[in-house]
């Protein structure tokens, strides 16, 4: 059985962050709560990256879920917003650690293997407060968040 | 395919601030502040990084056999060059030689590290300016715009050979993007004679499209000669200073392992010397305006943002590499790289390559390289032996360096007798280039802003002086925004904000 088949049907829910860098390794954190779960016909997976090593996760699947954290202009720590990829085109070109963002690696995707793409990807942000800091710990207002955010994913999911 | 768009028209600015913030396509946050005199000149530049915070502290106490996993994890573009220094480090700490099978598998995952790092700025980051223009439509100046440009084939290329260069590292280093082979003395994982004909054959078609993309560099930039102007602009992209780089005992270029060569604005080599040996070479000055340290020639001595041979500034990365070397063990990127000696020399230049743009260059000679070297690596039957961990003996202190991607890296820790960490000091790539990319952003600020005019064209041809030199600042940031393109704000001599100008 090849990769692809064996993705093919099914639904990824993709953690993403860095673990060690307080709130932005909140979608890892929430990642790794799901995978205890063991919820029936979904898939949870890490990327401590984003950018074009985004296309070798998600490609294949039918339906993926991205958890990642935000930073938006006056947002409230722990705040849950669900966005669509149309949601990012405004910032289908922005910089990112990795040289193109999610939004814009989603849209290479799109444009070079279309057949291979999930037909649909769903975002979930978290609004962080702190991504500086080196620590594995998430800050007190995004870890009391955490219960809540598992909780409205987890109704998408069933 | 048009014709890039290499300049656009000017429009007069009466703000003696602007602040390009945050950069377009630089790996990690930043910011250009420019500062302009009355008669709209610029006065002064800075490049302005922030810096993550608290990793020292983070890693104090813990195992030092944590930390080639932990120092990964600062950075989420060039995580296996932390992963291989400090692997490398950790040989030192515990007085370990890593056997044949486990060097000669450290240095093939590394190849699969510069396959995918140096294919993503080439052709994510340095091909908006160069196949669209550093004047085209910012809506277009990425790699959609690449791609729409030169087509969805050549696009699929891209992606499936830097795809190939993380299956590298994910087969030799068990994860691609956070590894976890390293161990002192060797590796973790044996490799199966399956999977080293897989990495043989992707190693295979990496070299043809390195060749590809060496043909597509001569084609676009070096048949274009306004590309040329820019490259040999000597207002906007030249600095003379030392270079540093990683080589082997023929002064060879070598990524992975070697001594630490230095030469002078003429060539001449001013110092080489062992890992153990960089606290008698740099030093680092602090500057108040930002957090990042500056590196410098200890026996030079710091003079400020000036280059020169009295200036202990130096540069690394793709331009130091191949000004400390002699050439390449590989023949493609030996061929290659004569071309790029003598092509300046018909340019008048005999020693070192001064002109900064020309890392892109040297990059894809690299690219070219990394493949040849991964085929030499793959092919070789012997690296499915199971001796991949040699002996070790009780932790010290211990300092290890590789080349990352963006140019020499250097990681040294101190352990206690339990081997828990006491000291941890590292000193980045893009730290080491960061004086070096300041002054240049200044050079190229100088030469493009005159009398007040200014036009996003001429602050992207300001951001493309520290573009090339791939800068990751601010390791491991991820948030999904990731922040806007380009924003310059314009300010009074007060300080206060007049006007705002986004690209978004």
């Amino acid at each position: 059985m090849t990769e692809s088949d064996e993705k093919k049907g099914k639904i990824l829910v993709l953690g993403v962050g860095n673990p060690i860098l307080s709130d932005d390794g909140v979608g890892i954190h929430v990642a790794r709560i799901l995978k205890e779960k063991l919820i029936p016909g979904i898939e949870i997976d890490e990327l401590p990256a984003s950018g074009l090593e985004l296309l070798d996760i998600v490609h294949g699947y039918e339906r993926v879920i991205i958890v990642d954290s935000i930073k938006t202009d006056g947002g409230k720590p722990g705040e849950l917003y669900e966005l669509q990829e149309e949601d990012f085109q405004k910032t289908i070109h922005g910089s990112s650690p990795h040289g193109i963002n999610i939004p814009t690696a989603l849209a290479m995707g799109r444009k070079i293997i279309p057949e291979q793409m999930p037909k649909e990807i769903l975002f979930f942000a978290i609004e962080a407060k702190d991504t500086l800091n080196v620590s594995e710990k998430l800050t007190p207002e995004v870890a009391a968040a955490l219960p809540g955010i598992v909780e409205q994913i987890l109704r998408k999911l069933t | 395919m048009a014709g890039p768009i290499i300049n656009d028209i000017p429009v007069k600015t009466n703000e003696k601030k602007i602040t390009i913030d945050p950069i377009t396509r630089l790996e990690g946050h930043g910011k250009i502040v420019i500062f302009l005199d009355d008669a709209g000149n610029v006065e002064n530049a800075y490049l302005q990084v922030p810096e993550l915070r608290g990793f020292e502290r983070f890693c104090i106490g813990r195992h030092v056999m944590e930390l080639p996993v932990l120092t990964n994890r600062l950075c989420g573009v060039c995580p296996a060059a932390h992963h291989i220094a400090s692997t490398k480090t950790l040989d030192a700490v515990f007085s370990a030689t890593p056997t044949e099978t486990a060097k000669k598998l450290r240095e093939l995952f590394y190849m699969g590290q510069y396959m995918h790092s140096h294919i993503a700025h080439f052709y994510a980051l340095a091909a908006p300016d160069f196949v669209l223009g550093p004047s085209s439509p910012w809506e277009k100046r990425n790699i959609l715009g690449v791609v729409d440009a030169v087509g969805v084939p050549i696009g699929a290329e891209v992606i499936k050979h830097r795809s190939y260069g993380q299956k590298v590292q994910e087969i030799v280093g068990g994860r691609a993007t956070h590894p976890v082979f390293g161990l002192p003395g060797g590796v973790s994982k044996q490799i199966s004679e399956e999977e080293r004909a897989q990495m043989e054959t992707m190693a295979k078609s990496c070299i043809e499209f390195g060749k590809f993309t060496i043909k597509l560099f001569h084609d676009v930039v070096l048949g274009n000669k306004d590309y040329l102007g820019l490259v040999t602009n000597q207002d906007a992209y030249y600095l003379e200073t030392y270079y540093m780089g990683m080589v082997d005992k023929d002064n060879k270029s070598n990524f992975y392992d070697g001594d630490i060569r230095v030469v002078d604005q003429g060539g001449k080599e001013l110092i080489k010397f062992k890992p153990s040996q960089y606290l008698d070479v740099i030093a680092e000055h602090v500057e108040p305006w930002t957090y990042m340290k500056m590196p410098y020639l200890k026996q030079v001595g710091w003079k400020g943002f000036v280059a020169g041979a009295s200036s202990g500034m130096f540069r690394v990365g793709p331009l130091g590499r191949i000004n400390v070397c002699n050439g390449y063990t590989t023949p493609l990127a030996q061929k290659e790289y004569q071309v790029f000696k003598d092509t300046f020399k018909s340019l008048g230049v005999s020693g070192p390559v001064h002109h900064t743009l020309a890392y892109h260059w040297a990059r894809v000679i690299e690219l070219q390289h990394a493949a040849e070297r991964m085929l030499e690596l793959a092919s070789d039957r012997g690296i499915t032996s199971d001796d991949i961990r040699g002996p070790y003996n009780p932790p010290k202190e211990g300092i290890g360096i590789c080349e990352a991607p963006r140019g020499t890296l250097i990681h040294h820790y101190a352990s206690d007798k339990d081997g828990l960490c006491t000291k941890i000091n590292m000193i980045v790539a893009s730290t080491n280039n960061y004086a070096a990319s300041n002054t240049s952003v200044k050079q190229a600020a100088k030469a493009m802003i005159k009398n007040g005019m200014i036009s996003p064209g001429l602050l992207n041809k300001v951001e493309m002086a520290f573009r090339c030199y791939d800068p990751c600042h601010s390791c491991g940031t991820h948030s999904l925004n990731g922040g806007p393109a380009l924003e310059v704000t314009i300010r009074r001599k007060d300080g206060s904000v007049l006007t705002k100008q986004r690209n978004f």
